[in-house]
């Protein structure tokens, strides 16, 4: 699933930009915007997070897809 | 079925005949809900590999306990109450359906448990050496008997849910290993103490699930035969030998041997190791026990496990991350279309993906997970209706994959290479460490598909705009790779470029800076230190070194650098340059490199390609390290997503 971003905990500071595979991130008003439809849900970006600001939400059940 | 007699004749564990000796080995994916629920894309995967062709197909481990304890992974299968027994009955299904018996594997993580939780449950506190897992805490003697009793619950479930066989975990630092191996159990009841104390636990929960689903349902066991744990007190292989033993004596039917714990610091799957390097455990095992055995581990080529079939190393030939790459591989070599093989290059992004908490993806074969997805074609695509003209240039792995999956769904393809062979960058990267050489062989399979899909392959051909135009292209895919960033202004010595230097290692001063740490720096770096003696300096900009390598071998080429005295300058940038002396910002202060060439090993896409063919096709698409420099996932999907769309 596409990544989400709080963008409270972005500092805009960019590291997931490029680490970004499929170069689908893109920095909108200094945070970090995900373009869906570029993104392979490779989850590196939340991985690579320094402050923890991406989340990627994983399907718990059937019901929540 | 010649070439290959022992791989395809019959074989029996327990009560159960197996129509060959293949078995797909249990494999997380991330795929099942994050409640343990079996989703439609585990049970697409699962059909895939049972469609394969193996005699065995193993379920990804699924964990008995309601507490989560044993939940390793954010999307680990569950069998903990009967409410899962519908979806588990799926995967049996599928399997049955395709003529192959159907193994569950119960599985508690243990020390890599607790994947919800703030704490792992294990037979020790041994404090975790691996900071992603939980801190650990010591399982009680209550807690033992009920673990036991979740096992036996579990292997009852299995049964209902239809599976021919069932198996146990005790392997990699999941429970059952944290209490045979000497390094986690320090315990002084008696689960602890000598090798049959430790055992205990496993004997007692072979015996109770054996107890419930009586003698018609073979219970096999996963152990580790060789820990790799010398530096940390860990079992040594005689003691592992008699954990065999033990299992057997408790009456388990078959016994897969397996190498190393997560936390070993020796390279157990990653490609230096060479193929079949661990038969030599197995063939010791095999002598002290009389159950057949199984084993997985770096055993990529049908030739290797047909040897060791025939010599009596193993029984059965276990697959994982060979059938993640092509689940058919089995029907592949039996129908002797070993050529198409789509071939696993243990570059373990299917793992490391489990520990990003993600599904699981393969570099070499895009349609993990998109099994049952028809517009991803893994049975096959259907045909466009309009047929189009497609020129592709670059015949490296994004090419060769987009003009695979391009003309598999109709379209006229035709590929351009300028150099005389296909490869691109896999070209050099495939001269970089021990076993590299193992990525040629998806180039050679890629272009195997484009033969029998019918690309017609131009190699040693330039394919200019006015070429294009003139074929009358509709579409147009530049794959041409990645060009080198310019050097650093000011340096008056010699400057290579990645080729150059894998071309004529000789040729080069022996006091080096490599500018860029990345994949391609780190790259050269290890092919210098192997090849000669450099003092090297690594100089990367950002704080990581190595970013977009896989940990699995990030580790081994630090290590490598280290040992060799290499410098590993991260965070730092040139400041200035006079002569043949680098002066180096880092975050740990100014630093004098006197050196005696530079190699670039920074990459960026080629800026004017898009201009240079605007004109010559109504439809560009740029793909690979062309569009950005990446990694050979990247290209592949780049080049299979693009293939399916064009």
């Amino acid at each position: 699933m596409i990544p989400i971003i709080d963008e409270i905990r972005c500092t805009g500071c960019g590291g997931c930009i490029e680490i970004c595979p499929p170069q689908a991130i893109e920095m909108r008003e200094e945070k970090a915007f995900i373009d869906a439809e570029l993104c392979e849900e490779c989850g590196f970006c939340a991985a690579h997070c320094p402050t923890n600001a991406i989340t990627v939400p994983f399907p718990m059940s059937s019901e929540t897809v | 079925m010649e070439k290959y007699p022992h791989i395809f004749s019959p074989g029996r564990i327990g009560s159960l005949n197996t129509k060959n000796r293949i078995k797909y080995a249990a494999t997380e994916t991330n795929f099942p809900y994050g409640d343990g629920c079996v989703s439609d894309r585990e049970v697409a995967y699962m059909e895939a590999q049972a469609r394969g062709g193996p005699g065995i197909v193993t379920t990804q481990g699924a964990y008995p306990d309601k507490e989560g304890e044993g939940k390793g992974f954010k999307g680990m299968m569950a069998i903990y109450d009967d409410c899962f027994i519908p979806g588990l009955a799926r995967i049996a299904d599928v399997i049955r359906q395709n003529d192959a018996l159907s193994c569950l594997q119960i599985l508690h993580c243990g020390r890599e448990g607790g994947v919800d939780l703030d704490y792992c449950l294990m037979s020790s506190v041994v404090p975790q050496k691996l900071s992603y897992f939980k801190p650990p805490r010591e399982i009680t003697t209550l807690e033992i008997k009920k673990t036991v009793k979740d096992h036996i619950m579990a292997a009852r479930r299995a049964v209902k849910a239809g599976f021919d066989m069932i198996e146990l975990s005790g392997i990699v630092g999941y429970l059952i290993s944290t209490f045979i191996s000497s390094y986690t159990n320090k315990r002084k009841d008696e689960y602890g103490g000598g090798i049959r104390e430790r055992c205990r636990l496993m004997v007692e929960v072979i015996q109770g699930v054996k107890a419930e689903v009586g003698d018609k349902i073979p219970v096999g066991i996963r152990l580790c035969g060789l820990e790799l744990l010398d530096d940390r007190g860990g079992n040594t292989i005689e003691e592992s030998i008699e954990s065999f033993r033990i299992a057997e004596e408790a009456g388990a039917d078959y016994l897969s041997v397996t190498i190393g714990w997560h936390e070993s610091s020796i390279p157990v799957i990653t490609r230096d190791v060479p193929m079949g390097h661990w038969l030599y455990v197995s063939r010791e095992i095999r002598k002290h026990v009389k159950v057949p055995v199984t084993m997985a581990f770096r055993q990529f080529l049908p030739s290797i496990p047909e040897k060791a079939i025939a010599d009596g190393t193993i029984d059965f030939w276990e697959m994982c991350r060979p059938m993640i790459a092509d689940p058919q591989m089995p029907v592949k070599i039996q129908e002797g279309r070993e050529d198409e093989i789509i071939p696993c290059i243990a570059c373990n992004l299917c793992f490391s993906r489990l520990y990003y908490h993600q599904p699981i993806m393969c570099s070499v074969r895009p349609t993990v997970g998109h099994e049952k997805d028809a517009s991803w074609g893994y049975y096959g695509f259907s045909m466009v209706e309009k047929k189009k003209n497609v020129v592709i240039i670059g015949a490296g792995p994004a090419g060769l994959q987009c003009a695979s999956v391009a003309a598999k769904r109709g379209h006229n393809v035709k590929l351009f290479e300028k150099d005389e062979v296909p490869g691109g960058s896999v070209l050099l990267a495939s001269r970089v460490d021990d076993g590299s050489e193992e990525l040629m062989r998806v180039v050679n399979t890629l272009q195997v598909e484009c033969k029998n899909d019918g690309v017609e392959l131009n190699y040693g051909v330039e394919c200019s705009p006015e070429m294009v135009n003139k074929m009358n292209a509709d579409v147009l895919v530049i794959a041409a790779g990645a060009s080198v960033a310019a050097p650093p202004i000011g340096f008056s010595g010699p400057i290579f470029t990645p080729k150059v230097c894998m071309q004529s290692p000789d040729a080069l001063p022996s006091r080096l800076a490599i500018i860029g740490g990345g994949g391609i720096g780190l790259g050269i770096a290890v092919f210098l230190i192997r090849n000669g003696d450099y003092s090297i300096t690594v100089i990367e900009g950002s704080s990581k070194l190595g970013r977009d390598v896989n940990p699995f071998y990030l580790w081994r080429y630090t290590k490598l650098l280290r040992d060799k005295k290499a410098i590993i300058l991260t965070g730092a940038t040139i400041k200035d340059i006079k002569d043949m002396v680098l002066f180096v910002a880092t975050p740990k202060g100014e630093r004098q490199i006197e050196i005696d060439g530079i190699i670039t090993a920074e990459y960026e896409a080629p800026l004017n390609l898009k201009r240079l063919y605007e004109r010559s096709a109504p439809d560009i698409h740029i793909i690979g390290d062309a569009k950005k420099p990446r990694r050979l996932n990247n290209a592949i999907h780049d080049g299979y997503r693009l293939g399916m769309v064009i």
